[in-house]
């Protein structure tokens, strides 16, 4: 079962509104908002444990980070 | 769908103690590093946290890796459960592999996806028909 949705009132440029609208159609922005919020709070989240990690750990090699590249398949 | 890290038992505790773990824990960062650029999510199975908490005077460092945002529990329903144990049976294994199954079933619920693993063979046995998944080994 989903949690209670709440209100939420924000401010956006008339071509991003425009833009949302476009892309979500009747369904309404909600959704659509809703998982690009939690999107960005997640990215924040690990920004802010990768800043962590690299103040113990330093920053990664070139060689490793070229074999952590590579390990991504292909879309 | 997304792209995702998945993030085995070793990665998790290299991630919750980088200086006791170090050299893991600079593996798991790197990766961790390029999942962020490629806006990927970070996720953890659900069945991973049986192999990582081990009590409450253990499981601090683990509790604030999970309590950051961007590092999701995920838990699994009916069908990724059946999976697993078709994975399993497809590869003769027994019950003593489920949570690497269950990790790689996790990894299918993304449209790629890489697991970061201290586990790459048996992780990679278990993968190998999906070429979506990625197996990075720490």
């Amino acid at each position: 079962m989903g949690q209670p949705a709440a209100k939420l009132s924000v401010s956006v440029p008339g071509e991003l509104a425009e833009a949302v609208r476009k892309r979500v159609g009747a369904k309404g922005p909600s959704g659509f908002v809703a998982r690009a919020l939690a999107h960005e709070l997640e990215r924040e989240g690990v920004g802010a444990l990768l800043v962590e990690l690299e103040e113990q750990l330093g920053p990664p090699s070139k060689a490793d980070l070229a074999r952590a590249r590579k390990a991504w398949p292909k879309r | 769908m997304a792209e995702a890290l998945i993030l085995d038992l070793e990665a998790v505790h290299a991630l919750a103690q980088p200086t006791t773990r170090r050299v893991l824990a600079e593996r798991a960062a790197t990766i961790l590093r390029v999942a962020h650029q490629k806006r990927a999510l970070i996720r953890v199975p659900a069945p991973v946290l049986a192999e990582v908490c081990r009590g409450v005077r253990h499981d601090s460092a683990i509790n604030q890796l999970l309590n950051n945002l961007g590092v999701r529990v995920v838990e699994l329903d009916r069908a990724a459960v059946q999976q697993v144990g078709q994975m399993l049976a497809r590869l003769k294994l027994s019950s003593a592999h489920a949570i690497d199954a269950f990790v790689v079933a996790t990894a299918l619920q993304f449209d790629t996806a890489v697991i970061a693993t201290g586990d790459p063979d048996d992780i990679r046995r278990l993968a190998a028909p999906f070429p979506k998944i990625g197996v990075f080994a720490l």
